[in-house]
């Protein structure tokens, strides 16, 4: 009976108060930042119905998804994203507001796939959502926000990588493939493997200049000159635009004067499902998966019967704590600043000592009082033991005096 | 302070040839040992950081950026199904995943409706059987002498690696079909392609060309 009461399911976990803590501090530094530019905070049910996440086949593959019924028998999950339900919120309840709509959220979701941040199925993310625009500038400001929340976290190396699906559904289109097909080469593109991509453009006589193109780009990351080459051999104008919006996009980013974490990765080639120009990554040393990605979406709000052009971005809480604490950037500490002590058989003091401890909240100190040493010394063993900085002792005649914490 | 670069190396047949890129390209890498002791040889020079390890485990320390590099088999990738750049084949250890069986059933095959197939490659063997043959098959997990599996009963076919087919035809199996055709690859992790760009590329283009130096003089 009950055999599984001291465990947590695989992949959940509790967090402890002392790692709860530097968590929230991150939580507000990056709800703050995302205020600044004008974004505000939506929830949205961490239960969903299972048809928001499989509107479309492929959309969120059904066995990442934690399910239950309801009562009616309809299919339930644990939200596995929030970007689809902001933007079926955004199609079904914002009709008469102006666009552009500014929307973050910083929540749990629940994935059985989960491989970031050491493979949780219970995971935190915050992100930030731009409904309504379609211009470079758009896509500049999610990912100015992206880059700023890197910085507020108190990273200061790392990367942010652009791409553009665009201009690999211009080959794609150009070497007359559909469905399957380029699912497979998006699949190898996206892994680097140029030799599965030589194999296949070979079994399946692909044009030579696409196949060229094709294998070129896992190579073309780094530098923008790469764009360049790319616009000479650009064999439509599908590939064209994408190559021009990615330099448009980076100008911009250049004016937020981010030129210095920005990188091109135009072999990056994300979900096609979901993914529609701009896309990017951001990287930083100490953990081997990207912290945050994102990108636009412009078909997305589509399938909630309201067209609507987007981009956002989502980042890992979990990994960012685990990329700091790797590099060694300090996470914030609880830190109690007085425990007040009083004799608890003196009803004076006690009134008195409330009162002090009232004072010192007020002032913005975190107060402990004393609720069962039997003398100052016990105060402050107590107060050495759990690394409070202050012990006041007061007496009822409304002086008190201070005592250092001591073993 | 210059980061190492980790390197994760296959233990067995793999090892020496692929600790030999390295020695080739000037990366010292001493002696890689099997029966060392010492887990981790580094090149201080250059910073590098070599570790040997199962052949399953590498795609699993480069997925998680324990190992920036790796080297595996291109078998162990596709059972492991990590998420990692695919970024050279290295052209050794090279040979072929196929479905076999014994000859008497090779055309009834198709017609069988509950196939059972013994292999050290589960994932590979489901794989196949979901996608490109489209049905559901009982998958048996073994760890070594699959070949023993139809002979005995415990399994209609196999799922196998194989070099030259000696195995097989000794003991009365024929290949039915091709799965993949497997070699030596190097795997990169996603997140340092991106932060070590320089240097990764650097040894990638180096051993590209050693191996083509290579071909030349062999061929």
């Amino acid at each position: 009976m009950a055999k599984w009461k001291m465990y947590t399911p695989e992949g959940m976990q509790d967090i402890l108060p002392w790692e709860c803590y530097p968590k929230r501090v991150i939580e507000e530094r990056l709800r703050s930042l995302f205020r600044s530019f004008a974004y505000y905070e939506a929830e949205t049910p961490a239960v969903e119905f299972l048809d928001v996440f499989s509107a479309e086949p492929g959309l969120t593959p059904q066995e990442t998804m934690f399910k239950s019924f309801d009562e009616q028998g309809r299919i339930l999950v644990l939200r596995p994203d929030i970007t689809i339900p902001v933007v079926r919120m955004a199609a079904t309840k914002f009709r008469d507001l102006p666009e552009p709509y500014k929307i973050f959220y910083i929540g749990n979701m629940y994935r059985f796939d989960e491989h970031g941040g050491g493979r949780q199925k219970e995971f935190t993310q915050a992100g930030a959502e731009l409904l309504g625009a379609d211009t470079p500038e758009a896509d500049a400001e999610i990912i100015s926000i992206a880059a700023n929340a890197m910085l507020a976290a108190g990273l200061k190396e790392f990367q942010i990588d652009i791409g553009q699906v665009g201009f690999f559904k211009g080959l794609m289109h150009e070497a007359g493939l559909q469905g399957d097909e380029i699912e497979k080469y998006r699949q190898l593109v996206d892994r680097k493997d140029i030799i599965g991509i030589e194999e296949l453009a070979e079994n399946r006589k692909i044009r030579e200049d696409i196949k060229k193109l094709l294998t070129k780009l896992p190579v073309s990351f780094g530098s923008p000159e790469a764009v360049a080459d790319f616009r000479s051999k650009a064999p439509n104008s599908i590939c064209r635009e994408a190559l021009d919006n990615i330099s448009e996009v980076i100008g911009i980013l250049e004016d937020y004067g981010l030129g210095k974490y920005i990188s091109i990765d135009l072999g990056m080639v994300s979900s096609l499902k979901y993914y529609s120009g701009i896309i990017f990554k951001g990287f930083t040393y100490g953990i081997g998966y990207p912290l945050l990605s994102g990108g636009r979406y412009d078909g997305l709000s589509e399938i909630f019967g309201v067209k609507r052009p987007a981009t956002g971005f989502s980042m890992g809480i979990n990994m960012l704590m685990s990329a700091m604490s790797r590099q060694k950037i300090g996470l914030a500490k609880p830190l109690t600043e007085y425990l007040v002590w009083y004799d608890r058989n003196d009803p004076e003091a006690r009134r008195l000592a409330f009162a002090k401890a009232e004072t010192l909240r007020r002032e913005g100190f975190t107060t402990e009082v004393c609720i069962s040493g039997k003398n100052i010394g016990d105060a402050c063993i107590y107060a050495s033991s759990k690394g409070i900085g202050e012990v006041l002792e007061i007496k009822a005649d409304g002086t008190f005096s201070k005592h250092a914490a001591r073993k | 302070m210059t980061r190492y670069i980790n390197i994760a190396l296959a233990k067995g047949r793999l090892a020496e040839l692929s600790a030999g890129l390295f020695r080739d390209i000037g990366i010292f890498c001493g002696d890689v040992d099997d029966d060392s002791r010492k887990l981790i040889i580094s090149d201080e020079e250059n910073k590098v950081r070599l570790f040997l390890v199962k052949p399953g485990d590498v795609p699993v320390y480069v997925e998680y950026g324990a190992a920036d590099i790796g080297i595996a088999g291109r078998d162990t990738l596709l059972e492991e199904g990590r998420n990692v750049y695919e970024v050279l084949d290295l052209g050794f250890g090279a040979c072929r995943m196929v479905l076999a069986g014994p000859g008497a059933i090779k055309d009834s095959f198709s017609l069988m409706s509950n196939k059972r197939v013994a292999t050290k490659y589960p994932r590979i063997a489901r794989e196949y059987f979901d996608h490109k043959m489209k049905e559901s098959v009982e998958i048996i997990k073994l760890s070594g002498s699959v070949e023993l599996a139809p002979l005995t009963g415990l399994s209609d076919v196999i799922v196998d690696i194989v070099e030259s087919g000696k195995t097989l035809k000794e003991n009365g199996l024929e290949v039915f079909e091709t799965i993949a055709s497997i070699s030596a690859r190097m795997i990169v992790n996603r997140v340092s392609m991106k932060m070590e760009s320089d240097r990764i590329n650097k040894i990638i283009a180096d051993i590209r060309q050693m191996l083509a130096e290579r071909n030349k003089t062999a061929g």
